[in-house]
């Protein structure tokens, strides 16, 4: 038995000797997936269905527009439809600078008016979703200032390998701020993108999992197509589809005013 | 040339060049409300507005928007023939199609580019400002206080035919305005139920002495009388700033009081007449961590308060007007929204012999949140005049059933003298009960 037991503790050993020399540290991992082609520019369209626990479910249909200004990012989304929420419509500058806060409006129909949003918002719910602001705003890339990450293992989602990366909030602030104590990503280390993420709130327990879905190349560019997020706490799911995404055509810049939001397309 | 055949050249020019119609969408929205008084509890308003919306968006990229306005209102309370549609110009005025129904284009306009030119061409809503609740600057286009200021300013403003022009040189974008519609304020008659009765409005004539309103004296000509703005946007090391200019006749009219003698007793003649003001104007914002900053202000070259005696100068005080809005946002803990807001208004010369204070000071504050995914929002604004020590009170609750099927329940709660803006109305406290469905 003690052989035995010894065998056991050599295979282990063995096994994760080269495993936790060959993983790439959080650090890493995290530039890796900030590397990552985006394309300068983007439009898409996005569907949005919301589902809360009762089964009832809400749908818009919007058009999003995402443009790099050297390191800047400034993204928009209008809404199409339906009626309620109609011309509504959200941009946001996001600067490369770790201590400069993103600049943040929104258009409102029923007021015709442009508000600015203060960018400490980013941990608020986005229009009903259970997507935050920073959730919508990065996108498919991570924040490198606003966690410290270590990678934790691996694992595998949708039949695809993926290195665990683990994140927390550098402080009690950011936490608060974002509304997560920990997250967990499940990111695919052949195409550098997040497969799953795993969110906890700030008392440590499960708030929402996302998962990436049909994610295929559109002019060589990896390229999500649906977007699934289940709240655990509330019961409520979100699923974005997108579709007709083009990079690098037909992404004006002056989509990117405030001027825009309230012409709407 | 009339108004209507400048505007029906231009039309018909933009649309020829248009072309081909591409897309077509529609929506109705209804609304019903019932309105109780808390004091007697008797119904202030049951009404019904229905409004359908039509764009085209053509093959050159330009689009066509239009929506109407349909309203009923129950016999009782409040009615649509409670405001003076003489302030109205006759290609902005409602159709009454009876005592109880009224029909209203409230936008028909072409929108599109030519260049780089953006061009809004039509009767449509100009919305300045970053004040809440109150306005400053928002002035370009006129309202109705059918309502006083209880019905949504989307509801209340009055679209003017406008030609609207935007044009961005460099980190400005420009918009230039020229407002051929000589349509003003809506104000309730005498006998309305939200007339006007605080002597800052209105002239308050002695005891046993007959007033008579005259008709008001309106200006006619399309292009010596039409109003023109300017206003120039900038986003300037994260401030938004805007720099305003307007050319305009004050919505609001100058109430010019003659006395004489009829059969012996003296009479009081009001003639309310429409004076031009220059506006000069900023605004700015922006966001500092949890909070965002916003003001406004607006300096009114010649605007006409009501004077204390009615016999010097027609019983009206003409001064500058210096008027100015600072917010303050806070994005509190647990998703609360908090607003705050100064509003002070300053008469520049001769206070003294107004029926106002030199300086007038408003503050409101609103307590927002949102629950239940945005289905849910609850939201408390308290609007308080400290120099009368008046105000109104606004708690809401509104509930989204379905993306088309909204409710509200909400309470307007007047306070404070009757000689205020506010406490005049202090006998017409109501609770609000209103669905909406669109389709």
């Amino acid at each position: 038995m003690k052989n035995y037991h010894s065998i056991i503790i050599l295979f282990v050993a063995i096994c994760n000797a080269p495993f936790a020399a060959e993983l790439p540290d959080g650090d890493e991992i995290a530039l890796r997936i900030n590397a990552r082609d985006e394309g300068e520019a983007v439009s898409r369209l996005l569907t949005m269905e919301m589902t809360d626990s009762r089964g009832k479910q809400r749908i818009r249909e919007t058009k999003g527009f995402r443009k790099y200004y050297s390191d800047e990012k400034r993204t928009v989304i209008f809404y199409l439809a339906p009626k309620n929420i109609k011309d509504t419509a959200f941009l946001t500058y996001d600067y490369p600078e770790a201590d400069k806060d993103d600049d943040q409006w929104l258009y409102l129909p029923a007021m015709r008016k442009v508000r600015r949003i203060s960018a400490s918002d980013r941990g608020d719910y986005f229009l009903g979703t259970d997507f935050t602001y920073e959730d919508i705003k990065l996108e498919t890339r991570i924040s490198i200032d606003d966690y410290q990450r270590k990678t934790i293992g691996e694992s595998e989602v949708d039949g695809f390998h993926c290195l665990l990366l683990e994140s927390v909030p550098v402080n009690d602030d950011i936490a608060a701020e974002l509304g997560y104590s920990k997250v967990e990503q499940c990111v695919d280390d052949t195409i550098w993108m997040v497969r799953q993420s795993k969110m906890w709130d700030m008392q440590g327990r499960p708030l929402k999992t996302i998962h990436s879905k049909d994610i295929r190349q559109v002019q060589d560019i990896w390229t999500q197509h649906e977007l699934e997020v289940s709240n655990h706490k509330t019961g409520h799911h979100t699923r974005f589809t997108f579709s007709e995404v083009r990079y690098n055509e037909g992404v004006n810049d002056r989509l990117f005013t405030q001027n825009a939001l309230k012409r709407g397309l | 040339m009339t108004m209507q055949k400048i505007f029906r050249c231009c039309l018909f020019g933009l649309w020829q060049s248009a072309a081909v119609a591409v897309d077509f969408d529609s929506s109705i929205t209804a609304t019903a409300q019932w309105m109780v008084n808390t004091h007697d509890g008797d119904s202030q308003s049951l009404n019904l507005s229905l409004v359908p919306e039509f764009n085209v968006g053509f093959e050159n990229g330009w689009q066509l928007k239009s929506s109407l306005r349909l309203r009923a209102e129950a016999i009782n309370g409040l009615q649509i023939d409670d405001i003076n549609r003489g302030s109205y110009s006759e290609y902005s005025k409602p159709a009454m199609l009876s005592d109880e129904v009224e029909l209203e284009l409230r936008e028909f306009y072409l929108q599109g580019e030519i260049g780089d030119t953006f061009l809004t061409l039509g009767k449509q809503q100009i919305v300045w400002g970053k004040s809440d609740g109150l306005k400053v600057l928002d002035i370009v286009n006129p309202q109705s206080f059918r309502e006083f200021i209880l019905d949504d300013f989307d509801n209340s403003r009055i679209p003017l035919w406008t030609l609207n022009i935007e044009h961005s040189i460099a980190d400005w974008d420009l918009q230039f305005l020229w407002i051929p519609d000589q349509t003003y304020h809506a104000l309730p008659k005498q006998s309305a139920t939200y007339a006007f009765t605080s002597p800052e409005l209105v002239p308050t004539a002695p005891p046993g002495v007959q007033v008579n309103i005259e008709q008001p004296r309106r200006p006619n000509n399309v292009f010596l009388d039409s109003d023109v703005g300017f206003r120039a946007t900038t986003f300037w090391k994260g401030w938004d700033i805007t720099f305003n200019y307007l050319y305009q006749y004050n919505n609001l009219p100058v109430l010019r009081q003659n006395l004489s003698l009829a059969g012996g007793n003296p009479v009081i003649t009001i003639t309310p007449e429409y004076e031009r003001t220059h506006v000069f104007g900023t605004t700015f914002s922006n966001a500092f961590a949890d909070w965002v900053v916003r003001g406004e202000f607006g300096y009114f070259t010649d605007h006409y308060f009501i004077g204390k005696n009615p016999l010097q100068n027609q019983g009206v005080v003409k001064s500058p007007e210096l008027h100015y809005v600072l917010g303050l946002d806070w994005n509190a803990p647990w998703d609360i929204l908090i607003s705050m807001q100064l509003i002070q208004s300053w008469v520049v010369k001769d206070a003294d012999k107004t029926t106002r204070d030199k300086l007038d000071t408003t503050i409101t504050g609103l307590i927002r949140r949102n629950f239940l995914y945005d289905t849910l929002t609850a939201e408390v604004l308290i609007i308080a005049n400290t120099n009368n020590g008046d105000g109104i009170i606004r708690p809401k609750i509104s509930y989204e059933w379905q993306d088309n099927i909204k409710t509200w329940l909400a309470a307007d709660i007047f306070y404070g003298d009757k000689q205020g803006i506010f406490g005049q109305f202090d006998e017409n406290d109501r609770v609000v009960v209103g669905v909406e469905v669109s389709f």
